[in-house]
């Protein structure tokens, strides 16, 4: 499985990130542009309907949403009130928003920055295979597996402050009991923690793809001229593992953004707002309550899908650097 | 020496695979707990008086729900590749203009959080009629994989050696035939993978499950959890049998699928 | 099949839309076998679809057949779909605004007024419905601007249940909890004997708040004034016991589930849960027995009102309501009463032939009717939609002052900020 994304959208060869193949572009279009470009539409057609069909209505659904006054009342019976960009100023003044912000950079960014880590410690790890590497790396799937209600609800289990096992095993070692879901100064760490947790199959698969593409004569080479593991992993591996990090962490950058499910079912955001992101505010103010708030909840909903554009742009910029270096 | 290494590694290996999976072995340990002892201070390490009315509960009553999320999973991939595998290759390798433009899109649609998503879908579906039926289901899950399996065969298609492809057009064939008969051979990896992230997406899915299919005949899984979940009681022993009930087909699933994602591209070039 | 030509591109299009519209055309045409009927609402004539919270009881169940039975009375066929109560109300918003509202709808009391309020469930009047029966502290929290929207199928409430064995051990009467002073005594006297005090619900949901008001109308504070020295009193009661000890830090999380798990371990001396729980407690490992939920100088303290609400959303096709309404007096005679009761455990009856009845089969639960009898909807007293945002705003200050973010005084007055603003 190839790990170029340079590839991706770009009209010149991939870059000779994973070493596969000559560098110089030798595909050239036998035909006229357009015989090609129709292909290329027919393949593409599927998935542009796909897109329209169920992505374009629920998106402007959403900004719908936020840009009236949609009071159940208003919901039920379809005639909100435009008022154009109130909500958003009310989301903006709002109490919780710093919180919500510090709570969100701070949980996406420990979580990615652990993810990765730990994903790329464990690919290189299970690189070279030994006796059951096969089986062990898919056991590492199986937080996959299970439905987040059962894996948020044990650890919540697990970091009870009173029957809690994590609390027991600290306790046996002569530590204070934790309040891990209960304290303001724990709760967001415990939720990250079970985040990261969750987080870790994806980026070991994708990541462990990416080490397999590295041809090995690389290393041997390397290490005839005397170089030791981690010089080799510094010099060679992540350089070469950059585009696909890079796309593992934006990703990983989307996806850990809109996560609500382990935080609202370890802490509903609580106590108070010690665990509220902006996704598990924009969760609560449309379900958590006995009145449902859809507009704010769409208005906070779209700054999440803004935040995470701005690192699109980013990442595409990053991207179009490579290519041109 | 590589013998040593070996044991060494494996060691090591069970190790971090254990401490991964604790968590999992608690959900198994909880599962056989009597609910009187569920919060008992200190905890128990492993169920000294186990009780198995959970797994009684869970083989009586789970086993259709297990099917259905089976049937969701395997559809969800099928629709996945079907959809995904062709888009990949026009962005990959036929050059589709505005590719790039499409690729941001598709970064765009994973962005989309998922609530919003089964509202949308709610409205959509209801118009469609395709509320509270499997196939709606398989095509709701299917969003949550199809932008990351493009972004994938994407990736992998523009790997492909140039020469197959050349060679192929040499022959006289056209855009479908090299697709079909050189391009999809040679993604057996990233098929795989693709199956695999949409294989456990759907698998685990809730909010579309919950929001669009929740009277159906068949209910996937995550659904069926909730038949222990009362309006103020709630059956964890069984709910957590329910999860170690479901994860044994699709760990098996996994253990299989996970030889071929691990392959690399240049083994599949040569192979075939 | 494919030609090696120039043309293949073009013919992929064609195939490859082709291929799409098949699909989506398939899916459409494979969805017939489930789907209850789109367009106008509810079902179809013969079919009458209906909502309740209760997806523990399934096809096979005691709760099923008693559904199905009403229906066949009306001479229907009742299509039961059940929902955790979490996302029944939000399932019926979506579907009232696309118009397929079902026929009938069980659901949480607080959330009638919530759903009134859009205009999409009818009055009792409208339909006909004799309510003169009914508890009026019952049929309150439906009560909308002076209409009724819907009839109790029976309440629960709370009460505070004793471990007799461990009160023994430690030398308590539970004849003597009759004040707060007075059972703040005996969870010292508990702790002091080895065992754990009380355990509860403070979680940051509205189970929190239905734990919590108990306490906060016990001192007499009112819902409309949450920063009053009478609340801020209750919430000091609550933190006063985390602090010394005689409850656990997990209360800031538990939910009412959870408290429930806790006692059962035999640990607690006393915990505070509901009528639901009465069939757990006489099978637990040690004897049980309940006391009331004291006021803060005696008596019992007013505890909010759990169960369902039976609603009858609008609908397009009015000549559907003359079923509908057979069908919601099916479920509201005295014996329909009586069963709903026993099916869930339990649940008492609202009104008092009802309540009689239930009694003269089950003599024991003279104390929950009592409990009932003395209890208060959640949105009484024409709170009405004010009641989530103020409950909201209840169980953050609940949760700030518990975790030790702020003291209960502090947190009460930004609760009541909030509520202000909010209901505005």
């Amino acid at each position: 499985m190839t790990t170029t994304p340079t590839a991706v959208g770009t009209h010149g060869a991939p870059r000779g990130a994973a070493g596969i193949r000559p560098a110089a572009p030798t595909g050239r279009r036998r035909r006229g542009p357009s015989a090609s470009q129709w292909a290329a539409v027919g393949f593409a057609a599927p998935l542009l309907v796909y897109l329209v069909l169920f992505y374009a209505y629920p998106l402007w659904r959403n900004v719908d949403l936020s840009l009236h006054d949609y009071t159940i009342r208003a919901f039920v019976q379809g005639n909100a009130e435009f008022v154009g960009f109130e909500n958003y100023a009310e989301v903006f003044a709002s109490s919780t928003f710093p919180t919500a912000l510090t709570n969100t950079v701070l949980f996406t960014v420990g979580s990615i920055v652990f993810q990765f880590a730990i994903g790329l410690a464990l690919a290189v790890f299970f690189r070279s295979s030994f006796r059951l590497s096969g089986a062990l790396r898919a056991m590492f799937l199986v937080p996959w597996l299970l439905p987040l209600i059962v894996s948020a609800s044990t650890w919540a289990w697990m970091l009870n402050s009173d029957n809690g096992i994590v609390n027991s095993v600290l306790g046996a070692f002569g530590a204070e009991q934790i309040n891990w879901l209960t304290s303001p100064d724990t709760a967001l760490l415990s939720v990250t923690i079970a985040n990261i947790w969750l987080g870790i199959p994806f980026n070991l698969v994708i990541l462990y793809s990416g080490l397999q593409n590295i041809p090995g004569d690389v290393y041997e080479a390397a290490s005839l001229d005397g170089a030791g593991a981690w010089r080799q992993f510094w010099s060679i591996t992540f350089p070469l593992l950059r585009p696909v990090s890079l796309i593992t962490i934006l990703l990983g950058l989307i996806y850990t953004l809109k996560v609500v499910d382990v935080i609202w079912i370890m802490t509903t955001g609580g106590p108070g707002d010690a665990s509220t992101t902006f996704a598990v505010w924009s969760y609560r103010e449309a379900f958590g309550t006995g009145q449902p708030d859809f507009s704010p909840a769409a208005a906070v909903g779209n700054v999440l899908i803004l935040v995470a554009l701005v690192f699109g742009f980013l990442h595409l910029q990053l991207q179009r650097r490579q290519e041109d270096s | 020496m590589t013998t040593h290494r070996a044991w060494w590694k494996t060691a090591l290996g069970l190790l971090f695979t254990a401490i991964m999976l604790f968590p999992v072995y608690w959900m198994v340990n909880v599962s056989l707990t009597r609910t009187g002892d569920l919060r008992s201070d200190p905890p128990h390490w492993f169920p000294w008086e186990p009780t198995f009315e959970g797994y009684t509960a869970v083989l009586d009553q789970q086993l259709p729900a297990l099917g259905t999320s089976l049937l969701v999973g395997l559809g969800c991939v099928v629709l996945t590749v079907v959809i995904a595998a062709p888009a990949g290759y026009a962005l990959g390798l036929l050059h589709l203009r505005g590719g790039r433009t499409l690729n941001f899109l598709l970064l765009v649609a994973q962005m989309i959080p998922a609530v919003v998503m089964a509202m949308g879908f709610y409205a959509i579906y209801n118009r469609l009629g395709l509320l509270n039926t499997v196939g709606g289901l398989i095509v709701a899950d299917s969003t949550i994989a199809v932008p990351f399996g493009v972004l994938l065969f994407t990736a992998f298609m523009s790997g492909i050696p140039r020469e197959l492809l050349q060679a192929a057009r040499v022959d006289g064939a056209g855009a479908w035939r090299t697709f079909w008969s050189v391009v999809v051979p040679l993604s057996r990896n990233s098929t795989i993978t693709v199956s695999l992230f949409a294989f456990l997406w759907a698998w685990s899915d809730f909010i579309f499950a919950s929001t669009l299919n929740r009277n159906g005949d068949l209910i996937p899984i995550t659904l069926g959890i909730y038949h222990y979940i009362g309006n103020n009681t709630t059956q964890w022993n069984a709910i957590m049998a329910t999860a170690v009930v479901a994860s044994v087909p699709a760990a098996i699933l996994l253990v299989v699928a996970q030889r071929y994602v691990a392959a690399g591209v240049t083994a599949g070039a040569v192979k075939d | 099949m494919h030609h090696l030509t120039r043309s293949a591109p073009r013919r992929t299009i064609a195939l490859a839309a082709l291929t799409t519209l098949a699909a989506a055309g398939s899916l459409a045409a494979c969805s017939s076998s489930d789907s209850p009927g789109t367009g106008a609402s509810g079902g179809s004539d013969d079919t009458y679809t209906w909502w309740d919270p209760y997806p523990q009881h399934d096809e096979s169940s005691d709760w099923t057949k008693r559904v199905q039975a009403c229906g066949e009375e009306a001479g229907v066929t009742i299509e039961r779909t059940a929902y955790d109560t979490t996302a029944l109300t939000n399932q019926a918003l979506l579907s009232a605004q696309e118009g397929t509202s079902p026929d009938v709808i069980l659901l949480d009391n607080p959330a009638v007024s919530t759903l009134a309020d859009t205009g999409m469930l009818t009055t009792v009047d409208e339909f006909g419905l004799d309510t003169s029966a009914i508890d009026q502290n019952l049929l309150d929290a439906g009560v909308v601007d002076g209409a009724a929207y819907g009839i109790p199928i029976g309440a629960n409430t709370l009460s505070l249940y004793y471990n007799a064995d461990v009160l023994k051990d430690a030398g308590v009467d539970p004849a003597s909890v009759t004040d707060w002073d007075s059972l703040t005594a005996a969870l010292k006297k508990v702790t002091d004997a080895g065992h754990k005090g009380i355990t509860f619900a403070g979680i940051g949901t509205e189970e929190g708040s239905f734990q919590f008001l108990p306490w906060f109308w016990g001192s007499g504070a009112d819902l409309t004034d949450l920063d009053s020295p009478e609340a801020v009193e209750a919430l000091e009661l609550w933190k006063g016991w985390l602090d010394e000890g005689y409850a656990p830090n997990s209360v800031i999380q538990n939910s009412q589930n959870t408290t429930w798990e806790e006692f059962l371990t035999g640990d607690f001396g006393f915990v505070e849960n509901g009528t639901w729980q009465v069939n757990s407690a006489a099978e637990a490992d040690f004897e049980t027995g309940i006391v009331q939920l004291p006021a803060k100088d005696g008596g019992v303290a007013p505890a909010p009102t759990g169960g369902e609400f039976i609603v009858a959303p609008v609908q397009q096709d009015t000549e559907r309501y003359e079923t509908t309404r057979q069908i919601v007096e099916c479920m509201t005679t005295p014996e329909g009463f009586v069963e709903t009761a026993n099916t869930f455990a339990y649940y008492i009856p609202p009104t008092a032939d009802g309540q009689q009845a239930l009694l003269d089969e089950k003599p024991e639960l003279e104390p929950w009717v009592e409990a009932v009898q003395n209890a208060k909807g959640r949105t009484s007293d024409g709170l009405g939609t004010d009641y989530p945002i103020i409950s909201e705003a209840l169980w953050t200050a609940v949760q700030n002052a518990l975790s030790g973010s702020a003291t209960p005084a502090d947190a009460l007055k930004a609760a009541q900020a909030d509520a202000e603003s909010g209901t505005n």
